[in-house]
């Protein structure tokens, strides 16, 4: 009760006719973003956070999350009618919106995502009410030896669960993320590593150019290599574009159930929407009476996916606020914003500003009434948004991805990193290697090498303490069922005990 | 060579396994901070090893696993897609590397997004008039695009432009 009245007190503080304002632009905004193929919301999210220099921390959060909460939803429009998700994480969408999409339903199809999308949302937002507060408690336990697990952890499962097929690429890419976080200078002794002579890297590679290069000038980049896709062919206005009460009722066990996966998959450190959704539709195969429509324009496969990605974003935002470790790429991007705007997320949130738990949750409230008024009130406008030609639109994208880096510090330099990590980030998509391990890498990067050199200090250089605490030895057992997990014969016997899980390795 | 192929991942794997052995060098050689009497376990270069070995670990997994795989896994990518990224590539490297910072960043962006346009928008006729009609699209895109970019950053955020 008392939660609910610290959620409703912080609402109250946004029911201005600014923030209003705000939430109704970046959240139109967002979906704009999300709907276009090649623009992501980890893009949209960092090029955003550029703009938001100027404004009050507060404004330039709740921007921000409506960003984050309309771009996962705008993916799902791409996905519907194009069959190429406008995010990762619509991929699970198109399986089943596509095919509605050809029967003539996309307009049907783009209301049941807009009510999963918010119904998604609200669960997840529920779950960070109740979770991110004893979450930020539990973590006030946490020592130098539970923080470098946590750190391992979350490139361990991130690698795993994003590298599909070959989890290695996915270690590999968590690696090579932190080794990003060990140039410049080093938390403990302020020793300078890695700079190769260049004064610019004394203070470590910035988050912001990085994350604009590898998801916004390597998507340039991606969009250009793609061929142009074909709209699917549509018999406007044989549909409706509300969806059925009788048809959310009949789902409801899907929404929920879809929802608290959604949510706890972001939890998960680094994971990210696209699981998200693929882990919900997976469920909701396994369990429906109608499973074998499923891929052929389920109503309720398509419902599960993307209640279930919608989800994520709560959830990804339950350990980023409490641990400093993002749920997935673009609440990596949150995190550097919330350090620019003087927010320092982590344990110490829990002390420091604890209502500021609710007043995120505020945010996504409001973002999650926006995509429901934008979906259902735009649904045939946006089929607009998707014929903007891309050699009109990458310039542009590519002039912001120059500017915003350079506007945070005033440095050519910073422009260099964007372009380096842009080149580095397509040439890495190309061969398979998933980024979000890559983005966790960095930020967790200093999380890691401090506490595992602090610990070492603590102990005298004993390693008993990390294995023997209890925190400690849970996250060891975890990582090592993580790692025995993506071993190729038992992922083989996994796959014959859960057959129909098998697409969520999609 | 196709990117997403056994090949690429086993030259991958080799350059990998060289950057963990550079790192896993670079935190061995790394200052030890002795004459700042700190702990052995805190130097400075621990970790690095500890990713550098890690990662030539991973690199020589990978190349295993690439060996493993049929060659008839390789497919060859469009030529189309090269084409474009490769001059999409080169449009950006030109204007991030070169044109901003040496040019006025109106300028430099408005040549950009206008040859851009101009290039990848080269869908009309091939007629003289149908080309300087592209050319006067790229153009006045490239203008009203670059002002309104450069007056947003200049005074809507306060930034001073390169």
């Amino acid at each position: 009760m008392e939660r609910l009245t610290e959620f409703v007190s912080a609402l109250a503080g946004f029911a201005t006719l600014a923030a209003l304002f705000h939430v109704t632009w970046a959240t139109l905004l967002g979906i704009f973003v999300g709907s276009l193929p090649g623009l992501t919301a980890t893009m949209g999210v960092a090029l955003l956070t550029t703009l938001t220099y100027t404004l009050d921390r507060d404004t330039a959060i709740l921007v921000l999350i409506c960003m984050y909460v309309g771009a996962i939803y705008g993916g799902s429009r791409t996905a519907i009618l194009l069959n190429i998700p406008g995010t990762p994480a619509s991929a699970a969408t198109a399986l089943d919106g596509y095919p509605l999409a050809q029967r003539g339903e996309a307009a049907y199809a783009m209301a049941l995502a807009t009510a999963g999308s918010a119904l998604g949302t609200v669960v997840g937002i529920v779950l960070l009410v109740l979770l991110a507060p004893p979450l930020g408690e539990a973590a006030l336990k946490f020592g130098s030896f539970e923080f470098f697990w946590l750190a391992v952890f979350g490139i361990v499962i991130s690698g795993q669960l994003t590298g599909g097929a070959a989890p290695i690429k996915g270690y590999i890419a968590g690696i090579l993320g932190l080794m990003v976080a060990m140039v410049g200078s080093d938390g403990i002794h302020a020793h300078v590593r890695f700079n190769f002579g260049l004064s610019e890297l004394n203070g470590g590679i910035g988050l912001i150019p990085a994350m604009v290069g590898a998801f916004g000038f390597a998507e340039v980049l991606t969009v250009m290599w793609r061929r142009r896709p074909d709209i699917a062919d549509l018999r406007r206005g044989a549909d409706r574009v509300l969806p059925r009460l009788a048809d959310l009722w009949r789902y409801r066990w899907t929404i929920g159930r879809s929802g608290v996966i959604g949510t706890m998959v972001g939890i998960i450190p680094g994971v990210g929407e696209d699981i998200g959704a693929w882990a919900s539709y997976a469920a909701a195969r396994r369990l429906s009476p109608e499973r074998d429509q499923f891929g052929y324009g389920s109503k309720e496969g398509l419902t599960a996916a993307e209640t279930g990605n919608s989800a994520v974003v709560p959830g990804a935002l339950i350990p980023a606020l409490t641990l400093a470790v993002p749920g997935s790429a673009p609440a990596a991007v949150l995190i550097a914003a919330l350090f620019i705007h003087g927010i320092r997320p982590g344990p110490m949130i829990m002390l420091e500003q604890p209502d500021f738990i609710y007043s995120v949750a505020a945010m996504l409230f409001l973002a999650t009434i926006a995509i429901a008024v934008y979906g259902l009130a735009l649904a045939r406008v946006f089929v607009q948004v998707l014929k903007v030609p891309r050699e009109y639109l990458m310039p542009v994208v590519f002039a912001l991805c120059v500017i915003g880096p350079f506007a945070l510090t005033q440095r050519l330099f910073d422009v260099w990193v964007m372009v380096g990590f842009g080149v580095a980030g397509f040439v890495l998509r190309q061969m398979n290697f998933p980024m979000p391990p890559l983005v966790l890498g960095i930020i967790l990067g200093d999380l890691l090498d401090k506490n595992l050199r602090r610990g070492l200090t603590l102990s005298d250089g004993d390693l008993t303490p990390f294995f023997t605490r209890p925190i400690s030895a849970v996250f060891v057992a975890l990582i090592l069922l993580t790692i025995l997990a993506s071993l190729p014969a038992v992922r083989r016997a996994l796959g014959r005990l859960l057959p129909a899980g098998r697409r969520a390795d999609r | 060579m196709q990117l997403e192929s056994a090949r690429a991942d086993r030259v991958a794997a080799i350059v990998l396994f060289a950057i963990g052995m550079a790192s896993l060098y670079g935190g061995w050689a790394m200052d030890r901070l002795e004459v700042r009497r700190i702990h052995p376990a805190s130097i400075p270069g621990l970790v690095p090893m500890i990713l550098g070995l890690l990662l030539a670990v991973c690199a020589a997994l990978l190349w295993l696993s690439a060996r493993r795989e049929r060659p008839a896994a390789e497919g060859g990518a469009g030529m189309e897609s090269w084409r474009d990224a490769g001059v999409a590539l080169g449009l950006c490297l030109v204007y991030a590397l070169v044109l901003v910072g040496n040019l006025s960043f109106f300028w430099a962006t408005a040549i950009f997004v206008a040859s851009f346009v101009a290039v990848f928008g080269g869908e009309g006729g091939p007629g003289g008039k149908a080309l300087l009609l592209r050319l006067a699209a790229a153009s006045g895109f490239g203008l009203a695009s670059s002002g309104l970019i450069a007056v947003l950053f200049r005074y809507a955020f306060l930034v001073r432009l390169p």
